[in-house]
């Protein structure tokens, strides 16, 4: 079994993987971290979004080994000090979540987009979201969410942001990913 | 008082959901956990000659291959027709690709998968039945052996008198109508785990819209009592009446009670969009007549359902359909004959609707058609002709207070620039297009449903309430024992704001208990949009039967710190309905409905001349929910619903081959993204009450999606000329009818004579 070493939510992780595992499910069956959810099994859908050195990729088609040394953050990792971040709240708000199921992907996608477009246009916001289905809310109350969450924390310090490249650990090592 | 209702409270489960901690049933592993992987059909008609499992069985790993024969009574099905097999043995046939030969149990899913591979099974291919209209035809290949037919049922209505009616007509429009297979498309893949409980217990987490109605059908294929199985439902990732029907729970339990042990299984998504059910496609035809004034005298229609290889719930599905079938109007004359034919299709089944999502594709363009070729406009000829309270529907009865239909025509068609002057109505300017190539179109579609079960089937929900008191008997908080199912419309958090009301306390003290068979009492399903009514009336009853509770501890000093009631409400207490059988002359006159509850919606859209491309600017809906509960939620029920209407109107549609599906995945069955939505959604929330209703309020969740696509199409011929009568209405159909220049299908028949506009 390949050793798997990188920083989920800000801890480290040694995790042993089987070869071509793919990060959704080691997040879910190896972590424990449920909050990513598996909808579609093929990137169509966005439900398993997570941020990789801060940016959101599919995690049910991504090879774990890739975030070997790297910086991963799940929807667990948002909340800071049990404060829910401004986008969860946005969301409670704005009735943006029904079922629930893609919500935890939606929101990572979400983080994504602000952190890297604090100050975005409704454009902006559904260009950010539009990789992600959801059956339940037609998107609006979703898209809404977004946009109060970014006036909110306009001028506020996010949560653990780490720049990509940096990502507190030593160079990645080598590893074979059958 | 604290003012609970009407106010839109953040959903109970809304900080659970957005923490990522809310457990879906694929979520629970136990201690010592097997996996199960099922080996479906093959073939979507065969006789299964022989299966050989000992391959799969020697795989080092594999637990067990549970068979037909490991099943004490290898029957079940929704509704008690109990045509479905858990497994088919050999002998049987296969009647569509989602019947299921094993369940294979072993150590990894990995094994599991790998053993499926090794079970041998041997067909020999029958001819494939996929096409109703044939299939319903005498002497076509029988998919259910033992019938006579393949017709599994039908229904006919007959008002007044047809030949009378068009003869009295000044004007007839008459339409052929398609709409495809959809599928559900809840995001959370059937997933569960099925184990022993400390009871001995065969128990079962699992997502469902009836964990009740699971437990009967499954103590009756385990051949135990109900009391001995156990269903818990801790969240469900969307349903849209996807999970009223079993298809993952018997798998489950059998495991369970075969292996002793605890069993996962997980649905891939191509197992989801392949083996489950579908909405049943419609074939209609359409006959319109009204007179020169707009007045509807006369409409026959005549439709065939595909009902795939297994009754499910096509009779309810179809009895609801006939229902709805002449739209919300006023026919003096109607004659409507439904057929559900059983075709090796995918099983089809509920979904949000209910049989009353397929006719306003077809009755509204005739509406529209009408309104045409007489000139009118198109709001005016609905206002002239819509039900009101007391007018007689197709099946003879009294339309009840609180329809609200007619003001939703009205407020929708005012919002959306309507004018109206001296009783003429005119349509609003709608500027320019955003390019030259382009061009602009608005429709609107009235349409309606029922609330709560249907035809004289008893429906009843049950609630208990739970009173904390303080020591001076003031209520600390309060829980609710119900067995609804939230599938993500919220119906636990309109009890909790019902209850909040009833009992005058913040809804906060207010908890809803988790949905445990063992625990909570029977509501009924999640569907036919009938919680916030049914379980509405149920849990205000039991509110009010604690309070007297509470006064009765206080008044005899009892010193008790806890009171409960428990009520059941059956519809039929205010509203008794009836069936066809009622009708002994057999014209299906009858009062089939509990409540009603409708809406119109209005589509502003913009065509790409050249490319066929639909875009919807903006689209208004009114809906009547007697009584707003939550209002954001309401505006969440319609946005959702909206959305699933426009992938009904414009790209949603499950494609089968000779009863092979060519659209298995997300990436194949396209469901709108939010580029596809609407720019904006004008929500138009009307309150007239049902006097039957908690409060006055009425159910929502359907009725939102049955109107858009109709005015979407209805829209895309404002703009372009043509109709587009099969859905979808894709890009590559717009374009064609465009280039073909059908423009329109209309046929009118001035003084019975037949003639091409």
């Amino acid at each position: 079994m390949p050793l798997l070493t990188c920083i989920v939510n800000g801890q480290e992780q040694i995790i042993d993987i089987a070869p071509g595992e793919m990060l959704a499910n080691v997040l879910r069956d190896k972590l424990d971290l449920t909050g990513t959810k598996i909808c579609c099994g093929e990137g169509e859908c966005g439900a398993c979004t997570v941020l990789v050195d801060g940016v959101a990729v599919d995690s049910c088609i991504y090879p774990a080994m890739k975030v070997q040394g790297r910086h991963v953050q799940t929807i667990e990792g948002l909340r800071q000090d049990g404060e829910l971040h401004a986008i969860q709240q946005a969301f409670i708000d704005q009735a943006a979540a029904q079922c629930g199921y893609c919500t935890p992907g939606m929101i990572m996608a979400a983080k994504a987009l602000l952190d890297e477009n604090p100050h975005p246009t409704r454009q902006d916001v559904e260009r950010g979201i539009s990789g992600n289905l959801c059956r339940c809310t037609g998107y609006l109350q979703i898209v809404d969410a977004i946009l109060l969450a970014a006036e909110r924390t306009q001028d506020v310090g996010q949560v653990f942001q780490p720049a990509a490249g940096q990502t507190g650990m030593s160079t990645p090592r080598t590893v074979e990913v059958v | 008082m604290t003012k609970v209702l009407g106010v839109s409270i953040p959903r109970i489960d809304a900080p659970s959901k957005v923490r990522g901690t809310r457990k879906y049933p694929t979520d629970f592993n136990m201690p010592g956990q097997l996996y199960g992987k099922v080996v479906w059909a093959a073939q979507p008609h065969a006789r299964v000659v022989r299966i050989d499992t000992s391959a799969a069985a020697a795989l080092p790993g594999v637990v067990r291959v549970i068979t037909a024969q490991d099943v004490p009574v290898n029957e079940y099905s929704i509704g008690g027709s109990n045509d479905q097999r858990v497994f088919i043995p050999a002998g049987d046939k296969v009647r569509w690709l989602g019947d299921r030969i094993a369940l294979v149990v072993a150590e990894t899913e990995a094994i599991a998968e790998e053993a499926c591979r090794l079970v041998r099974v041997d067909y020999e291919v029958l001819p494939v039945v996929d096409d109703p209209r044939t299939a319903m035809q005498p002497g076509a290949p029988l998919v259910q052996e033992w019938r006579e037919s393949n017709i599994l049922c039908e229904m006919h209505i007959h008002k007044g008198d047809i030949a009378a009616g068009f003869a009295e007509a000044d004007v007839i429009v008459e339409g052929t109508y398609i709409t495809p297979y959809v599928e559900h498309v809840y995001t959370q893949p059937d997933a569960g785990i099925g184990y022993i409980d400390e009871q001995g217990r065969v128990t079962i987490i699992d997502s469902g819209q009836w964990a009740h109605d699971d437990v009967h059908q499954i103590a009756h294929l385990l051949d135990l009592p109900t009391d001995q199985v156990h269903e818990i439902i801790p969240a469900v990732g969307g349903a849209f009446g996807g999970r009223e029907d079993m298809h993952i729970q018997h798998l489950l339990a059998v495991a369970a009670f075969v292996t002793r042990r605890p069993v996962k299984i997980t649905f891939t998504r191509e197992e989801v969009t392949t083996r489950t059910g579908k909405r049943h496609p419609f074939y209609m035809t359409y006959r319109h007549g009204a007179k020169s004034d707009g007045t509807l005298v006369a409409v026959e229609a005549h439709c065939v359902a595909d009902a795939g290889a297994y009754a499910s719930t096509t009779i309810p599905v179809l009895n609801n359909a006939a229902s709805f079938m002449a739209g919300p109007y006023r026919v003096p004359h109607a004659k409507v004959d439904v057929f559900g034919v059983l075709t090796n299709n995918a099983v089809t089944m509920a979904m949000r609707g209910f049989g009353a999502t397929q006719p306003p594709v077809g009755y509204e363009a005739q509406m529209t058609k009408l309104a045409e070729t007489l000139g009118m406009d198109p709001v005016e000829i609905r206002l002239k002709n819509l039900l009101r309270p007391g007018d007689l529907t197709i099946t003879g009865n009294p339309m009840h207070e609180g329809l609200g239909l007619w003001e939703s025509c009205r407020e929708a068609a005012l919002a959306a620039g309507w004018r109206e002057e001296g009783g003429r109505w005119y349509a609003p300017d709608l500027g320019q297009p955003s390019a030259p190539w382009k061009r602009r179109g608005i429709g609107l579609a009235c349409s309606y449903k029922n609330v709560g079960y249907s035809f004289g089937f008893d429906d009843k929900s049950t609630a208990t309430v739970d009173l904390i008191l303080d020591e001076g008997g003031n209520i600390a908080g309060a829980t609710i024992r119900c067995g609804a199912t939230d599938v993500g419309e919220g119906v636990q958090t309109v009890l909790v704001q019902f209850a909040a009301e009833a009992l005058d306390i913040p809804p906060e003290r207010v908890r809803f208990a988790l949905v445990d068979t063992a625990a909570v009492p029977n509501a009924g399903s999640v569907s036919a949009s009938r919680h916030t009514y049914m379980s509405g009336n149920a849990v205000v009853r039991a509110c009010q039967a604690a309070l007297a509770e509470r006064d009765r501890a206080l008044r005899e000093e009892t010193g008790e710190r806890l009171v409960s009631a428990t009520v059941t409400y059956h519809g039929r207490s205010a509203r008794p309905t009836t069936g066809w059988s009622s009708d002994p002359t057999g014209r299906g006159q009858c009062d089939p409905h509990i409540g009603y509850g409708g809406g119109t919606q209005i589509a502003l859209v913009e065509v790409d001349t050249e490319t066929g491309e639909v875009e919807i600017l903006k689209m208004w809906a009114a809906h009547n929910v007697g009584q707003a509960v939550n209002p954001e939620m309401i505006i969440g029920q319609i946005n959702g619903g909206i959305h699933m209407g426009v992938g009904y109107a414009l790209t949603e549609e499950y494609v089968q081959v000779q009863g092979v599906p060519r659209t298995r995945r997300l990436s194949e069955y396209q469901i709108p993204t939010i580029w596809d939505m609407p720019r904006e959604i004008v929500p138009i929330i009307l309150e007239i009450p049902d006097p039957t209703g908690p409060y006055g309020a009425i159910g929502i969740g359907e009725m939102t999606t049955l109107g858009t696509a109709p005015a979407i199409l209805a829209a895309i011929h404002d703009a372009v000329g043509v109709w587009i009568d099969r859905l979808p209405a894709t890009a590559e159909r717009v374009y064609l009818a465009m280039k073909s220049m059908q423009k329109t299908v209309v046929t009118v028949h001035p003084s019975g004579q037949s003639a091409q506009p």
